[in-house]
């Protein structure tokens, strides 16, 4: 019997496994996909916003402002990636000016602790590609970037160093209510107990509220957001998150700088009626380019190397849903977490934890908890004179895989082992990056599945990009064949 | 110390090496891979070497004509040995090489060729709309699986792009048993020799469907691909409503170009042609930076591994003429490419290097019967020549004198239509 299943791995159940992972409680995280991070997590935007556009004193404004201080902590526990750009939000003409001031007034009432409002000439010195129809702009130095999945899987790293049980591809198919709590039951087989449960599943999160309420309180829909990635080698182009002014839609098509160089434009926003199938479109993408160039002058768009399209969730209450449920008691909604949800993260966790569970009245903290944890050693971040001692130590630092982003194979085989390891191909890329550059896998993908055959002893036939399903083969040739 | 380091030992490389080596220079070649030969090992097919050799051969039959060559001649070589890091200080070459049996080092060398080949234009460089399934792979990522590892990707096959490597995936996919459906070009004319149309596809009846392009990628909901969507386009490559097909397929080879791998040259400031996507060179195959050659598919893409190895010949007999300190002046002049043009190499001359024949190769930038190529300077005809059938997936190479060229002003190249 657990105390506590949290149903998804996303940065939110990340986030609340690794709280949970402080007090004497049994935890199980469940996750139906075969990675941590695989849906929302993997394919948005990466800002850590300020907290400046959602209606104050809503939930959304109270933990995206508390949770993007939490960052700054959480990097020297957790050791997570943070890019300090800080923020501009632009605005083209004397209408957008006054929207712009009222955008400022709601960022004061949030609490944002720094905030400015500069003309277009003082914004231009530090980033020289601002779009010269731009007259105003509101600078947002708290404005950070992150990279989403690695945020989910240092959290995972963490929570399970410290107790807590992660299993993948584990899809919860049902819960059965009982006295003592409830009996989920996962890929419509095995049973497990628990006494409470936290609903982390992100766009799938009123999908398993039906499985115990008559009446679920939210609906998600599915929003899908399309982006293009610039290499690089385009780094410097732009130094801050370039936002037009909010819609009701959301914050718009931006240019955000990535944590690894790259550079993001996107995204536009589209609701669809499936929620799992995120897919880009001639329109999609042509609306992206378009709305950029109202940020920037002369993009690189001869540098983009990948388009996607992340999906989203847009729910029809306005708020985060973040409650205990009214009809079945320890049965917790993590409902309606759509943006800012990747910034309020650990301030969710925290919230969810003291204010809605009350944990502390239920359980005692551990005495040994361990809050630190390292990220793994990026190879081509050394020096010259420290590669040539590292590799003295371990030669296979010497062994390139991944020719654009320059990962060893002794990055790949720690990715593979590591606490949360991966035989997948598409999990090492997020592990480590092999694949994710200017050639986007086309010469390491090879040498990465042969490494994964060996470390696993598994023949090429039963590696999968992603999903267990899908393998890379389907045939070997030059076999005989059994007729 | 070495003289000449060569970086990639594929065709270009083995081709620059050999000449260097034989112009008495003392040459070391890297090459990342446990072999030597290249790209050429995975090419099982044959149509290699008519122009070298007057005979055809398979791919790895061509490099190993090479490899013995390079062999008998003792160069020194490292294999399983990746080129991490190329800077220049005071006229020397540091090439810092990392391999697991000796770990990084550091060689230093007076002149450099790149013969680093390329890599494929994947899905992220091109519009393709649609869901991110498993199965969307590039054609020669799906020729080394199947003739390296021996595994196929997938048995029911859609090609997009008509570049070569795509039109010799269609045959050796059907041949192992696969079904494929068609190829999609979105140029109104195919981008592969017309050799592979005719033998990879006409011969097998896999249908090409000029002026059309994938506009829709459908995942079935475990991530593998269930179908794909062929469109007509117009004139300005936009889809035409009403034309679309669809294909039930498992895969969807991408033959869809390639671009020169340069990405060791990021440190050193090497001018890029937008063009070529590479170096830009002189007519000694040297970069804007001295000592600093390049040739093969690292320089332009090449429809034929005997002109990647004639063209990498003369880099590596250039490379050691540097080294003989025949260049005195540097004297700069630009080739534009105008009219119909897409591209041309050199795309300078430095009147430092003394030859007799300038050579310049050009792509057109659209199909032309009869064509004009007209070279000039100051408005007077240099060279011209009469072209028939000038088509850019055809590099064209011309060869003649230039001795008396003014050292001030750029020529200009450009094909009229006849």
């Amino acid at each position: 019997m657990y105390d506590y299943i949290v149903i998804g791995a996303g940065v939110i159940g990340s986030a609340i496994a690794r709280e949970l992972a402080r007090y004497e409680a049994k935890t199980l995280v469940l996750e139906k996909e075969n990675d941590v991070a695989n849906v929302q997590s993997l394919a948005n935007s990466a800002i850590i916003h300020s907290g400046h556009n959602p209606t104050p004193n809503s939930l959304k404004a109270i933990l995206a402002v508390k949770g993007n201080k939490l960052y700054d902590e959480m990097e020297k526990e957790l050791d997570i990636p943070l890019l300090r750009t800080g923020a501009y939000v632009i605005a083209h003409n004397e209408a957008e000016e006054k929207v712009l001031e009222e955008l400022t007034e709601t960022t004061r009432m949030n609490g944002v602790s720094e905030y400015a409002l500069i003309d277009y000439e003082t914004a231009k010195i530090s980033e020289p590609n601002l779009a010269s129809s731009i007259t105003k702009v509101l600078s947002l130095p708290t404005t950070k970037v992150t990279y989403p999945w690695e945020v989910a899987f240092a959290c995972m790293e963490n929570a399970v160093m410290n107790g807590v049980e992660f299993r993948k591809n584990c899809e919860v198919t049902d819960i059965v209510t009982t006295d003592s709590g409830f009996l989920v039951k996962v890929n419509k087989r095995d049973i497990i107990k628990t006494k409470y449960i936290i609903n982390a599943a992100g766009v799938c999160t009123d999908d398993i509220a039906k499985m115990v309420e008559r009446e679920v309180p939210y609906k998600i829909q599915g929003r899908i957001g399309e982006y293009y990635v610039l290499d690089k080698r385009v780094k410097g182009f732009a130094n801050h998150v370039l936002y037009p002014l909010p819609t009701e839609l959301g914050k718009g098509v931006l240019i955000t700088p990535q944590y690894h160089g790259e550079i993001l434009l996107g995204p536009n926003s589209k609701t669809v009626d499936n929620k799992h199938h995120p897919s880009t479109s001639f329109e999609g993408l042509k609306y992206v380019k378009e709305n950029a160039a109202l940020l920037a002058d002369n993009i690189p768009f001869n540098q983009i190397i990948r388009s996607f399209a992340g999906i989203r969730s847009s729910a029809d209450v306005e708020d985060f849903y973040i409650k205990e449920s009214k009809e079945v008691k320890g049965f917790y909604h993590l409902g309606a977490i759509e943006s800012p949800g990747l910034t309020a993260m650990f301030a969710i966790a925290k919230y969810l934890l003291d204010d809605i569970i009350k944990i502390s009245q239920k359980y005692s903290l551990k005495t040994d908890f361990n809050p630190y944890r390292k990220k793994p050693l990026k190879f081509n971040t050394l020096s010259l004179e420290d590669k040539k001692q590292l590799i003295a130590k371990d030669p296979l630092y010497a062994n390139l895989i991944c020719k654009c982003e320059k990962i060893t194979e002794r990055e790949i085989l720690n990715a593979m082992h590591g606490v949360l390891g991966s035989d997948t191909i598409k999990g090492i890329k997020k592990r480590t990056r092999a694949g994710a550059g200017l050639c986007q896998g086309g010469y390491c993908e090879e040498k990465v599945m042969k490494l994964i055959a060996r470390e696993f002893n598994k023949s090429p036939l039963e590696i999968s990009y992603d999903l267990n399903e899908t393998k890379l083969f389907v045939e070997e040739t030059k076999v005989k064949k059994n007729v | 110390m070495y003289e000449i380091i060569v970086i990639g030992g594929g065709a270009s490389g083995l081709a620059a090496a050999i000449s260097a080596k034989k112009a008495n220079k003392k040459v070391l070649l890297i090459e990342r891979e446990h072999s030597l030969g290249g790209i050429l090992n995975q090419c099982i097919h044959n149509g290699f070497g008519l122009e070298v050799f007057k005979e055809e051969y398979t791919g790895p039959e061509y490099a190993y004509k090479y490899i013995e060559e390079f062999n008998d001649l003792n160069i020194d070589y490292l294999t399983d040995t990746t080129a991490m890091n190329l800077v220049k200080r005071d006229n020397i070459y540091t090439v810092s090489v990392s391999s697991v049996k000796n770990g990084l080092l550091d060689y230093e060398c007076e002149a450099i060729i790149i013969s680093s080949g390329c890599y494929e234009r994947t899905r992220g460089q091109i519009i393709m709309p649609g869901d991110r399934p498993n199965g969307v792979i590039t054609a020669g990522s799906a020729q080394r699986y199947l003739n390296i590892n021996g595994y196929l990707v997938g048995k029911r096959v859609f090609i997009l792009g008509s570049g070569d490597i795509g039109l010799i995936m269609a045959r050796r996919m059907h041949l192992e048993g696969a079904e494929v459906l068609g190829v999609a070009e979105i140029m109104p004319y195919s981008n592969g020799l017309t050799r592979n149309i005719v033998q990879c596809l006409n011969d097998f009846e896999i249908p090409l469907y000029l002026s059309h392009t994938v506009t829709n990628v459908i995942s079935d909901e475990f991530k593998r691909l269930k179908s794909i969507v062929i469109q007509a386009v117009d004139e300005n490559f936009n889809p035409i409503e009403g034309t679309q097909k669809a294909f039930d397929v498992d895969t969807l080879l991408l033959s869809i170009g390639l671009i020169p791998d340069i990405t060791l040259l990021d440190d050193l400031s090497v001018e890029v042609d937008p063009k070529t996507k590479s170096a830009k060179i002189n007519q000694a195959y040297e970069t804007s930076v001295e000592g600093l050659f390049i040739c093969g598919n690292s320089l332009q893409v090449h429809d034929l591994v005997d002109n990647v190895s004639k063209e990498s010949e003369r880099a590596g007999r250039c490379a050691a003429m540097y080294l003989d300190k025949v260049i005195k002046t540097r004297k700069k002049i630009n080739i534009v490419p105008k009219k119909n043009i897409l591209f041309v190499t050199p795309q300078f001359i430095d009147f430092g290097w003394e030859f007799t024949d300038l050579i310049v190769s050009f792509r057109a930038n659209k199909k032309i019967e009869k064509a004009l190529l007209k070279i000039s300077q100051n408005e007077k005809v240099i060279f011209q020549k009469r072209l028939f059938f000038v088509v850019p997936a055809e590099m064209e190479t011309v060869s003649f004198p230039y001795k008396d060229l003014d050292k001030e002003s750029d020529l200009v190249i450009e094909l009229e239509e006849l």
